[in-house]
């Protein structure tokens, strides 16, 4: 397996090229000392908690005393619950809204950034990344003032554009989805954007000016040379917007409180509430389970089938 | 030639307006009072333009100490996890060891860990060995991000050549010292990268904050600004101000930074 760079700049290969791949290491430990501490942290504040997890998932705690050792019940109670059910449904529409919504979108903005003697393309690029810098706090408030329903100034646009601005932003359950969905694609948007016009601009003229050559239009140009050439970074883009979108907790959390009626419940924001709100751990310890399955069995699968992270 | 590219240019400019107009929005609303913020028909430009808002916050609120917490905490957070990063990223562009493929996927494999999955233990076991000292525990989750590994690696592959490294060992520098003197140097730009993206995730993050900090005390921004929100009957006006300000240091952070932080960003993605 060797590892795809994108497009033949050459910039990759040359370090490898003169015979002299790395190195021989004269003390064998060196590369190991470099190393341990991520693995220190790793084994601390990461493979521990997820096997505390597992253990906790099969208990029943409230916080205090013992852990009650209950077996599977709470995954049964999981797979019964209509609330967590929900969670999951509601977490798919996001990440669905993340992957085939804000990725293309991003996608495009890139391909326009792109375009050769575009003036000021350094500005354009770092206005869209802004709402990434923004505390969830602001992006809240802000959302919440433009999704008012009676004072808010999406309304406010539509009546003056449309005359008629009624709708109910964050109180009709299937407007709130949509209004989470929004802020998604205001927030992420500009942030994907940045990769894709790295790649972009990694593509070797050369080719596009072969296909010119062949008298393939934009459409055959864009599907023959550009995707191909950005299937690196697309992968990347596709895989950690997806481990974005799955545990997304603060924009539901702060803009709607996973309401009306559980319709932006998270899974994020299920096993916080299972936790901190009503003090159900092994439950809530359930439920993460459920979701580090979901998230590191697709995120996995991704992996293999797009090919990323071979770079070692 | 430019006549075909006024829809290109329009069509960035709608874009801006999306991405901006919100925060001028928000930006204008912290300067009117509470009555206006919700007036209609909308204005812009707040009239009449008050400073209130940003007094009482000041005057009536620790906003100061929230900043100070957020700050120190993300400094803190930022420095250890770029050392950590750079070392283990050191470790795997330019040594050969037994083992290396599996721990280098064992590695890359956390980043599909959900942080909801620890966020349940992680908090029992923090509070459980009394290592809950907002001090300790605010900082220390975020100090081993798979991600600037990642970024490390692809950086010090492209443009650390073999030789020098050689050259350094011939003349006898220990192993450390190669890092210290010759690849942190060289490292600049991509740590320079990770940092400011580093500092910013921990300097807005929400839900580990939220989970942990119970002592008003010991607030970070968000929280504190959160809490007020709550607090105040979701009374816009305040909490407006308060987020106005905890967001431009960041917004001014990135803006100095951009190039470097926009390249580096995307320098591990390119390369995949």
């Amino acid at each position: 397996m060797t590892t795809t760079v994108a497009g033949p700049s050459g910039t990759a290969r040359k370090h490898n090229a003169p015979g002299r791949e790395e190195h021989r290491p004269r003390k064998s430990w060196a590369p190991y000392l470099f190393i341990s501490p991520f693995y220190l942290l790793y084994v601390l504040f990461m493979l521990i908690p997820v096997g505390a997890s597992l253990w906790l998932s099969l208990t029943e705690w409230v916080g205090l005393g013992t852990p009650h050792w209950v077996g599977l019940r709470n995954y049964r109670l999981l797979a019964t619950d209509i609330s967590f059910h929900r969670a999951l449904g509601n977490t798919a529409v996001f990440v669905l809204v993340a992957v085939c919504v804000v990725v293309p979108l991003a996608l495009l903005i890139a391909q326009a950034l792109n375009t050769r003697g575009l003036r000021v393309r350094d500005m354009w690029r770092t206005a869209y990344f802004v709402p990434i810098v923004v505390s969830p706090i602001l992006v809240a408030l802000l959302f919440g003032l433009i999704f008012d329903r009676q004072f808010g100034l999406a309304n406010a646009v539509l009546r003056a554009l449309f005359g008629t601005g009624g709708v109910d932003w964050l109180g009709d359950p299937s407007m709130a989805k949509v209004s989470i969905a929004l802020v998604m694609l205001w927030r992420w948007t500009g942030y994907l954007t940045v990769f894709f016009l790295a790649g972009l601009q990694n593509v070797p003229r050369e080719l596009y000016e072969a296909a010119a050559l062949d008298g393939a239009g934009r459409l055959r140009t864009f599907a023959t040379v550009t995707l191909p050439a950005l299937k690196p970074v697309t992968a990347f883009v596709v895989v950690t917007s997806f481990i974005c979108a799955a545990q997304i907790f603060e924009e539901p959390y702060l803009l709607t409180g996973g309401g009306p009626a559980e319709s932006t419940l998270s899974v994020t924001m299920f096993i916080y509430r299972a936790a901190f709100q009503r003090q159900q751990f092994g439950y809530a310890a359930a439920a993460a389970v459920v979701l580090f399955v979901l998230v590191f069995g697709l995120s996995r699968l991704f992996n293999r089938l797009l090919g990323i992270g071979r770079a070692a | 030639m430019t006549r075909t590219r006024v829809p290109l240019y329009g069509a960035l400019v709608l874009l801006l307006l999306g991405f901006l107009a919100p925060l001028l929005w928000a930006l204008s609303g912290s300067f009117k009072p509470r009555g206006d913020i919700f007036g209609y028909p909308p204005k812009l430009v707040p009239d009449p333009l008050t400073l209130d808002n940003y007094r009482t916050l000041l005057t009536d609120q620790p906003f100061g100490r929230w900043f100070l917490m957020s700050t120190v905490v993300a400094v803190v957070a930022t420095t250890v996890s770029v050392f950590v990063c750079a070392l283990a990223g050191y470790g795997f562009a330019k040594f050969r060891f037994a083992g290396k493929r599996l721990l280098f996927n064992v590695m890359f494999s956390s980043l599909s860990i959900p942080f909801a999955v620890i966020l349940v233990p992680l908090f029992v076991i923090v509070v459980k060995t009394g290592l809950g000292s907002p001090w300790f525990a605010l900082i220390v989750p975020w100090v081993a991000p798979a991600f600037g590994i990642f970024m490390m690696q692809q950086y010090i592959v492209q443009s650390i050549p073999d030789s020098v490294l050689e050259a350094a060992r011939i003349d006898g520098a220990s192993e450390f010292g190669i890092f210290r003197t010759i690849v942190l140097p060289l490292l600049r730009p991509a740590l320079g990268a990770l940092a400011v993206w580093q500092f910013l995730q921990s300097y807005n993050s929400f839900l580990w904050p939220l989970v942990l900090v119970s002592d008003s005390s010991q607030y970070t921004l968000p929280l504190g600004l959160q809490t007020l929100f709550v607090s105040e009957q979701r009374q816009y006006d305040l909490v407006l101000a308060g987020a106005v300000l905890a967001v431009l240091p960041a917004v001014a952070l990135f803006v100095l930074l951009r190039k470097q932080l926009l390249e580096g960003l995307s320098t591990g993605a390119v390369k995949g």
